[in-house]
Formats: structure tokens, sequence, C-alpha cells
């Protein structure tokens, strides 16, 4: 096809930066690379002055620490990106932990109860995601339903049960390869794999779009519903997968376990950069979230600073990152 | 234009049989029959709600017809959706910018089409952006395919969305008032990008209302009228008043309304306004009575000078003076308390609340005048609305209906209402009439007439040039965030406001 040849007026300005510039600008872009810079910021300054801090242990105790809340946070960020919300994590983590739990304790072994635990959070995130789309239900009511439904539920029907899991069943939350805690690479297969899913899927691609601009979404036909669906029913999972992780590390339950763990799984979503309104973030952004909450947790600690302190710790971290993401957009538009 | 598409290459692509689209008892179209052959461009004009959008949806899969079918090559359809209309070769272009604000150019490039793949499934980024920098190339556009979409101008998205269209492998490509954000340099390279997409045989259906343009790009011409279609003629044909006699089927009234009204005292005066590096070093006056406007390019700053002295923009230095006293206008309601009122550019993100009533619309930002102690007065209330609303003749809808339900001229008048309501000495209006159907447009144009023969001082930003030139008792020029020139009533020649605007030297063809 020809075409006229007077492209300055198309042009603008195009950019002729120099490579490594463009290259750092980039990488500054990333939603999650301000919390991972404060994140590297950290790890050196306690390096330095906390005693105990800088040790293969530590580190794999903080890795084990926030691994149930990373593993959740992975499918609730794609909840996030596709501009919907789940707050009912919590209680579907405790009702996954009762099946994992009671499972175990009938019939023992890690994969039947593990299988069992991914089925009920499964169909849980799928009765969430049907209600929130085709149900026309806004997904903030269904899941704040769902929170309060099966947290109920589970005081209702097993309030005074106490489960002991064997420790034959705890292989998720104790076992080790090579020195590392299954959980940990666990987490690090799933995250890999959601990279790849979310870059080199349509499904992938499409939670950004619908997320980002829902209008234009539907004039191209992609399909909203089916996509936030599926992010739905991977939260759902995810809670099923932390369930058995979160009984092999503690392996005895009462009916309040996962108390105000949806909010924490938000928390690290937001605090590694993926933008509540949807449509930006990063696969990455729970993880370096899920990461900085444990550092800073882990720190004080050791630092022997009270364990009160931790809530008032958590809420000046996410207003203090989400008032600087403003700041930094307004740069990056200077910028680019 | 030579037309080196011979007739046997001429091949029927897609077709509308005898369609027809109620939503429940509001028949949207009738009846409509429409053929697209390749290589043609063929204008569909008519007022707001006549009927093209609707037309267009049914085409491209976003509607399936009540009545009647689509046909493609020859063959019945029936489409699900929008993905179904494009996997047949049917794409349409909205008339907002449609892009992903986050996603960078490629993916915008490739969203919801099969992207190519590694031997091991993954997507092949490289292909990708090889594929988009091939297009934008095509359309003459040089950006950095990796760049997030909001950061480009609105021309640039445009051909952002074209490059899509182009990528889907489309037959038929549906633009939706393309130029309606465009300004006159970006259009006419719009129309090479249009001209040279007829070369390579894509249809194009172009809905607009700028009737200028039918001429300058169409080979055909149709017209619809309160969903039925009027007339399917070669675009050469027909005149532009004969197409408005048939969009409007009543004999052509006067689109501009100018009475004389009487220039006083300078009521503002800018001094020196710097806002960043949005625009410096700008100055000028605003007098009793008089029309201004603001003429320009797209980001050459106008919008951005208006924000600001309506306290929606920070301005880092100048002063601003209102009937002589410097005025430190730093939020809209200050703006207000020195009798400013303001018509945004962007109607239904900044000047409406759409799921509100006409009425609540009208009198939200003026509530003060009906409030009682803590309460409001809603018999006032209603009395005032149904005041406005008579005033600047909103029909289709009634005060209490949803401003959503109204055309896109009715609501902008509603926009102009609520501004009024408040009785500005000095009322800003930002491209007023983007969007607007021609008897609206006409009703806009009365309206701002009638202000400044009341002795209002109206400063009005606008890209349509006719506009300025029809309206105005004076303009300004801005080009890259400085104010370049100035032209009195007197001096007003269409050349060299688009070349101060654009930059470019007057063709010296005089001299």
């Amino acid at each position: 096809m020809s075409h006229n040849p007077d492209t300055e007026t198309f042009a603008g300005n195009p950019s002729n930066r120099r490579r490594g510039s463009a290259y750092f600008n980039t990488l500054l872009a990333r939603p999650e690379s301000p919390a991972l810079l404060f994140l590297i910021l950290l790890l050196v300054v306690f390096s330095v002055t906390t005693n105990g801090f800088f040790s293969a242990s530590n580190f794999l105790g903080i890795l084990e620490q926030v691994v149930i809340i990373a593993i959740v946070g992975l499918a609730v960020n794609q909840v996030i990106l596709s501009a919907e919300i789940d707050v009912s994590v919590g209680s579907v983590l405790a009702v996954c932990a009762f099946i994992y739990g009671n499972i175990a304790m009938a019939y023992g072994g890690n994969l039947l109860p593990l299988f069992a635990a991914l089925a009920v959070g499964t169909a849980i995130g799928f009765l969430n995601g049907v209600l929130s789309t085709y149900g026309r239900v806004p997904s903030i009511i269904t899941t704040l339903g769902a929170l309060f439904i099966y947290r109920g539920l589970i005081l209702l029907l097993a309030g005074a049960q106490v489960l002991n899991v064997p420790k034959s069943s705890r292989v998720l939350g104790l076992s080790d390869l090579a020195g590392i805690p299954v959980s940990v690479i666990v987490l690090t297969v799933l995250t890999a794999a959601f990279y790849w899913v979310s870059n080199n899927t349509n499904w992938g691609r499409n939670i950004y779009a619908v997320g980002g601009n829902e209008s234009g979404a539907n004039t191209l036909g992609l399909p909203a519903y089916r996509t936030r669906l599926i992010a739905f029913v991977l939260s759902g999972s995810a809670c099923g997968l932390a369930a058995a992780v979160f009984l092999g590390q503690i392996g005895q339950l009462q009916a309040t376990a996962g108390t105000s763990f949806e909010l924490r799984v938000i928390t690290a979503v937001v605090l590694g950069g993926t933008s509540i309104r949807g449509g930006r973030g990063s696969v990455f952004s729970p993880i370096v979230g899920a990461l900085l909450v444990g550092v800073i947790l882990n720190a004080m600690t050791l630092n022997r600073v009270p364990g009160t302190m931790e809530l008032f710790v958590l809420g000046v971290l996410i207003l203090l990152s989400v008032s600087s993401e403003g700041l930094r957009q307004r740069y990056l538009e200077k910028k680019i | 234009m030579p037309d080196v598409s011979s007739p046997s290459s001429r091949r029927l692509l897609c077709a509308l049989r005898n369609v027809s689209k109620h939503f429940g008892n509001i028949q949207a179209c009738q009846d409509i029959d429409l053929e697209l052959y390749s290589g043609e461009v063929v204008a569909v004009v008519g007022e707001n709600g006549a009927g093209k959008s609707t037309v267009s949806k049914c085409l491209y899969g976003l509607y399936s017809p009540s009545r009647g079918h689509v046909e493609v090559n020859g063959k019945p359809v029936a489409f699900r959706n929008a993905s179904d209309g494009e996997k047949a070769g049917i794409v349409m272009i909205p008339q907002e910018l449609d892009l992903f604000p986050e996603l960078s150019v490629v993916e915008n490039i490739w969203m919801g089409l099969e992207r190519p793949r590694y031997w091991h499934g993954a997507f092949n980024s490289s292909a990708m952006e090889r594929r988009a920098r091939q297009l934008l190339h095509q359309l003459g556009l040089i950006v950095d395919v990796t760049t997030p979409a909001k950061l480009l101008s609105a021309a640039n998205g445009k051909l952002v969305e074209v490059a899509r269209a182009l990528n889907a492998n489309a037959q038929v490509i549906i633009m939706d008032e393309p130029t309606a954000s465009l300004t006159e340099r970006e259009v006419s390279n719009l129309f090479s990008v249009v001209r040279a997409l007829k070369r390579s045989n894509v249809a194009v259906l172009y809905i607009t209302h700028r009737l200028e343009e039918v001429f300058e790009v169409c080979d055909r011409t149709v017209v619809l009228r309160d969903g039925k279609m009027i007339s399917d003629r070669p675009a050469d044909q027909e005149t532009e008043a004969g197409l408005v006699k048939k969009m409007v089927g009543r004999p052509v009234e006067q689109l501009f309304v100018r009475h004389f009204h009487e220039i006083g005292d300078v009521v503002l005066e800018v001094e020196g306004l710097h806002s960043g590096s949005t625009f410096q070093d700008v100055s000028f006056q605003l007098h009793k009575g008089e029309i201004l406007g603001i003429s320009g390019l797209i980001g050459a700053g106008r919008s951005e000078i208006v924000e600001t002295l309506f306290g929606l923009r920070d301005r880092t230095a100048g002063t601003i003076r209102l009937h002589g006293e410097v005025a430190n206008i730093s939020c809209v309601r200050e703006a207000f308390d020195h009798g400013i009122g303001m018509v945004p550019e962007e109607r239904r993100t900044l000047g409406l609340i759409l799921p509100f009533s006409v009425k609540n619309n009208v009198t939200f930002s003026s509530l003060l005048r009906f409030t009682r102690g803590i309460f409001i007065d809603t018999a006032a209330e209603d009395k005032f609305a149904e005041k406005a609303a008579r005033e600047v003749t909103i029909v289709g809808a009634g005060l209490d209906d949803p401003v959503s339900a109204l055309s896109g001229g009715n609501q902008q008048k509603v926009v102009v209402a609520k501004a009024l309501a408040r009785n500005p000495r000095i009322l800003i209006l930002d491209e007023p009439t983007r969007g607007v159907d021609i008897g609206a447009k006409s009703e806009i144009y009365r309206i701002i007439d009638g202000l400044a023969k009341q002795g209002h001082a109206v400063l009005m930003v606008s890209s349509e040039l006719n506009e300025i030139l029809a309206m105005c008792d004076r303009t300004l020029v801005m080009r890259e965030g400085r104010l370049v020139s100035s032209f009195d009533r007197k001096d007003f020649s269409p050349d060299e406001i688009g070349s101060a605007a654009a930059g470019v030297a007057v063709n010296p063809s005089v001299a």
C-alpha cells in the first residue's frame, strides 16, 4: 500500500533517546519496580543494621512466612487487574483448610486432601465468578457475601472442631528439597507459570484489556465475562493450594483461621504496584509486595519492635506507596 | 483523483439486506439496504439519532438485527458479537479513542487477534513488534511501538486503531467520526490514509457530521433520517445544501447565528500566564460582550489555558485580572465566585453525570440557589430547570429522565444550561459543538450569540475554523504552548489562521 510521504505530522516527536536511558525508563515504568527498589534498599539497610537478618536461614524463613499470601496474591492480582476484586479469600482459605484437614485425618496422604481442597476452592471461585460476571452482581458484593457465608458455615458446622493434621500429611508445609522448603519451590513454579500464561495466552493479555478499558474490550468482542470468570476461578483454586501449605505449616486449625487474610493479600498486590482500578500491574506485584511486608515484619521482630505495631506499619506503608505512585506517574509522563 | 480500480475489480464485499433494529418499542433503524463494494468510501450522514451508529453496529456484529440480515461475500451471516464481524473482515473504529491505555502500541495492535507464536507456544513478541512497525510505517506514523497507548495524541491513537484494523485483515473498515478530535492538518493526513485504504481495495464506511469531508474523500453518500434510508447516491451528484436538506427533512436554516453586539470594557485580563511546560507567557484581554476564539492544533495548550482560568490547573506564573482587580483563582469554586462558567471539552466525563436526570444535571453546580437552610427547595429547582431547559431547547427526554437518554447534541445543551445556571459573566466554551448534529449546533450558536448580546463575555476554544470565523469577534492562535498571533474579525482569513496554528509560512502566492 502506498502512503503519503508526509510523515512529519503523524510522527509527533519520534524518540531519539539513547538506548541506555530508554532501557532505564522502560524498567522504571514497570509497575512493580518502585516496590522492588524499596525492597532492595530495605534488604541492604537491614543487612547492615540488624543482627541476624542477613542469613540464608532467615531469608528462607521470610519466604516461608509470605508464601501463602504470595500464592493467593498471584491469582487475586489477576482479579484486580481485570478491574474486579475478591475479598473472600480469607474465608475460602479456611474452608479449603478444613476440607484438607478432615480428609487428611480420615484418609491420610497428601494428594487426596490437596485435590479435595483444590476442587472446593475452584468451585467457590467459579461461583463467585459467575455471580460477578454473568450474574451482574458487583464483585465487591459477591465476595463480601462469600466472605461471611463461608466463615459462617465453618462456625456453624465445625465451630468446635479441633483439627490436628498428622505429620505425614504436612509435606507442603514441612518438607524441603535440597534445603529449600517445598512451599517456596511451589511458589516459584507457580509464579513462573503465571508469568508465562499472562504473557503468552489470549486470556493473559485480555485481562489487561478488560481491566484497562472495558468499552474498548467490548468493541473488539473480547470475552470480558469469561476472562474475569477465569480470574475468579484461579483465585479460588489458589486458596485450595494455599490451604494445603497453610495447614502443612501450622498443623492445626481453628474456625477463625485466616481471618483478615484477604486484606493482607490485597495489601501485597497493591504494594507491589498493581492499580486497584485495574488494567495496570505486573504478575510479580504480589510477590514483591508480599516480600516487602515479610521483610519489614521480620526486621521488626529481630529488632524487638512489639508485634502490636504491625498493623500500624502496614497501614502507613499502603498509604505511602499509593501516594508516591501518583508522583511517579507524573514523572513518567514527562519523561516518555 | 483518478480512480485506478477498473469496474471488474469492484467486488461486492458485504451488504445489509432489509435490516431493521428495534429496542423495546423504539425503532432505531428500519429496512436498511446497503451494499459495500471493494475500494469505495461510503459516507453515512444524518443527524444524531438518525440511526447511523445502529446501522454500523448491525453491520459489524455488535447488534443482531431484529429483522433482515447481513451478507458477506454474497452469503447471509449471523454475527453473534463484534469478534465474529471482525473475523469476517468487518472492523469498527469507534468515534472516541478506544485503545487500552496501559498497554503498548504493539499490544493494542494485536488485541483480540491471533498472535504469532513460537514453536514452543509462547507469543512471538519480536514478530508482533515487526508487524506493528510495518503497519504504522504504511500509515506514516513513527512512534516507539512499546510506548503505552495513553501517551499517544488523539491523531496518532486513531492511526493505531487503523493499524489494528489492517492487522485484522479488514475488508471493510467502519470509521465513526474519525476526525472529531483531529485538527485540520491531521485530518488531511487521515484522508490520505483513507485514500490509500481505498487503493488497496478496502471498503470504508465513513460516518461523519462534517459534510465538507464527504465531498473530499467519499465516493458515495447515504443519508439516514429517523432510522430510514433517505438516499444513496454518488457523491459527485450531491451538494452540501442538498445533503443537509435530506438530513433534516426541512429547508436549511442558517447554521451560524450572529447579531451585532456591543463590545464594552475589559472584563478579564491575563498577563504572562504560565503553567509548567504546557503553555508559557500567555497574555490577552477579554471584553464585555465579546466572543473571543482560541484557535490552534490539538495539544497547543488551548484547553490548558481555559482550565487554568477555571481553576482546574495550577498556574506557575502570571496574573489574572477580573474587572481590573487581581484574582487568585486556584480552584473551581473561586472561578464560580468570580462569575466564570465553563463548558468542558469532554461532556460525557467532565460535563455530565450520565445516570442523573436532566434536571439534576442542570442544577447540580448551582444548588445553593435553591437551598433553604440545609434543605433543597425542590419546587424552585424544578421551576428553574424547566425554564433553563426551555431556553436551550432540550428535546428528546423529560426533565426527570437520565441525561444519558439524550442525543449528543441535547446532552451538550444540558451542559450549557448547567454552566448558565450560575449566571456567569464570563463563559468559557471548550469545543462546544464537537460530535453535535447540525440542528443542535445551530441552537448552540444561537445561545452563544444571545449571551454576547446580553453583555456576557465568551471565550471559545475550537478546532473548527468555520466556527471561529463565523462566530468570533477576535481570535487568538496558539501553537506549542504559546500565543502566536491574534486576528480581529475584519482580518479573518482561514489560510492565515491555519498557517499560524501549524507554524508554516503563508504561501506567498500574491507576492
